[in-house]
């Protein structure tokens, strides 16, 4: 692939996932996006030099008198063995296997997927996965077959969408792989993919509209992707 | 009893002899010869011979600061106390793997005590299990291609041989990685001895050297 991502994560957004401070759902969907983009990565090694650089400036704070000693742990920590070789790629699974062709994945969702993702049919063609990550956020593979709509809808928080393939657009503009498009409260958008898309998509605060209708209003259907296998690569 | 107390008030009073002690006792830990070391080299030292006394003085020089951090990000002294175990535990087990040209050791342990932070604070709030730090922050991508370079080494063996012109144009560092591996015939762990780099960087050297060969001699990578 040589398209280069156009959307990108803010750089005080990098700066916090540098740091390790934003939740489970924001870290994975950028860290997704970093894998994707040499730009965004070059950044994020700057950033973490710079976090590294304010942590080792920031004065530690000896309470007087209390010093904290740690030095009784060092014994049994040398006492265990190193390790000469890095653990292997653990993830039994690196692609989707979608209805028209597999897509291989950022290793962070390669992980996520392992578990097996449950899809779930939505309203207007949408196909959606959820998966459980934190208590902050809500976290969701997104696949829009060709010629699929959502339905207009509005956000309370934030919302973060990987396009992982294919593409989509919506009033502001069009995405393709590796763009990471963020919308909040003030955008009211209605995505649609004329060629499909497979998304990931983070939400900061839960969606509440149309939704759970949605769900409502449509036959329930639930399948499993088959699990792909690392040796069909 | 009394010499406890005269011991004290001389400390409090900064007698020249208290001080001079005091002095001492930091010498011990962080000044002298020992802080003219980098962390880098206490690192490899770590690294490459299992050295304890290069471990003692990182764990003087960082287990303060990641306690502090820990005690930021969790506002648990006890949490904080435990982070310092973890996060030291690991710089001592992945030493062999850390790569001097990806960047400094204070940036290592940094990002590898903010990674065991993250799951701590994760494993607290009891949230899903389905990804850790590492797989968010993954290590050097080098260190999955390395085996790669391991099953190669047959056949490229055979080349070095009649490619030395190529192999004298290689920059010093990867030059000098191909020599220990392929002429003098050493093991991994051996040669990151040798040149006194870390296991992690030979192999990130390794792999570029024999690459940037392969580039020369004309194999199309595989």
């Amino acid at each position: 692939m040589t398209y280069h991502s156009t959307h990108h994560p803010s750089r005080e957004l990098l700066g916090k996932f540098a740091e390790g401070s934003l939740s489970a759902g924001m870290s994975v969907v950028i860290s997704a996006h970093v894998e994707l983009c040499p730009q965004c990565r070059e950044t994020t090694s700057a950033l973490e030099a710079e976090a590294t650089l304010n942590w080792l400036q920031n004065p530690v704070s000896d309470t007087a008198g209390s010093e904290p000693d740690f030095s009784h742990m060092i014994d049994a920590i040398t006492s265990e063995p190193q390790s000469i070789t890095p653990e292997a790629d653990r993830f039994a699974v690196n692609e989707i296997h979608m209805l028209e062709g597999s897509v291989s994945l950022p290793r962070v969702l390669a992980k996520l997927a392992s578990d097996g993702l449950v899809w779930k049919k939505m309203a207007g063609g949408i196909n959606q996965a959820s998966v459980m990550l934190d208590n902050e956020t809500q976290c969701e593979f997104l696949y829009m077959k060709p010629g699929s709509q959502v339905p207009v809808h509005k956000h309370r928080g934030n919302e973060i969408t990987l396009v992982l393939d294919g593409s989509f657009s919506d009033e502001m503009g069009r995405y393709r792989e590796s763009d990471f498009v963020l919308r909040n409260a003030s955008h009211q958008h209605q995505p649609m993919s004329d060629e499909g898309c497979l998304c990931f998509a983070v939400q900061d605060s839960p969606l509440m509209f149309t939704k759970g209708l949605a769900r409502l209003l449509n036959p329930f259907l639930q399948y499993r992707f088959r699990r792909a296998t690392s040796a069909q690569a | 009893m009394e010499g406890i107390a005269v011991g004290k008030s001389a400390f409090e009073k900064s007698s020249p002899a208290a001080i001079q002690t005091r002095d001492v006792g930091v010498k011990s830990a962080t000044s002298g010869q020992s802080s003219e070391r980098s962390d880098e080299d206490l690192l490899i030292a770590v690294g490459n011979n299992q050295d304890t006394a290069s471990f003692n003085l990182l764990f003087q020089r960082f287990s303060k600061r990641i306690f502090a951090m820990g005690v930021k990000l969790t506002r648990n002294e006890q949490l904080a106390q435990d982070l310092v175990q973890e996060a030291m535990l690991t710089v001592w087990k992945k030493a062999p793997l850390y790569d001097l040209d990806r960047g400094s050791a204070q940036s290592w342990i940094f990002t590898l005590t903010r990674n065991r932070c993250f799951d701590m604070l994760r494993k607290i709030k009891r949230q899903p299990n389905t990804v850790n730090a590492d797989d968010i922050w993954p290590q050097q991508e080098g260190e999955l291609e390395s085996n790669l370079v391991h099953e190669e080494r047959g056949s490229m063996e055979v080349e070095i041989a009649q490619i030395e012109s190529y192999y004298q144009e290689l920059p010093d560092a990867q030059r000098e990685v191909v020599e220990q591996i392929y002429i003098h015939d050493r093991t991994h762990e051996e040669a990151a001895a040798a040149l006194n780099i870390p296991l992690g960087t030979l192999k990130s050297r390794l792999r570029l050297g024999l690459g940037k060969l392969r580039q020369m001699i004309g194999i199309e990578e595989s």
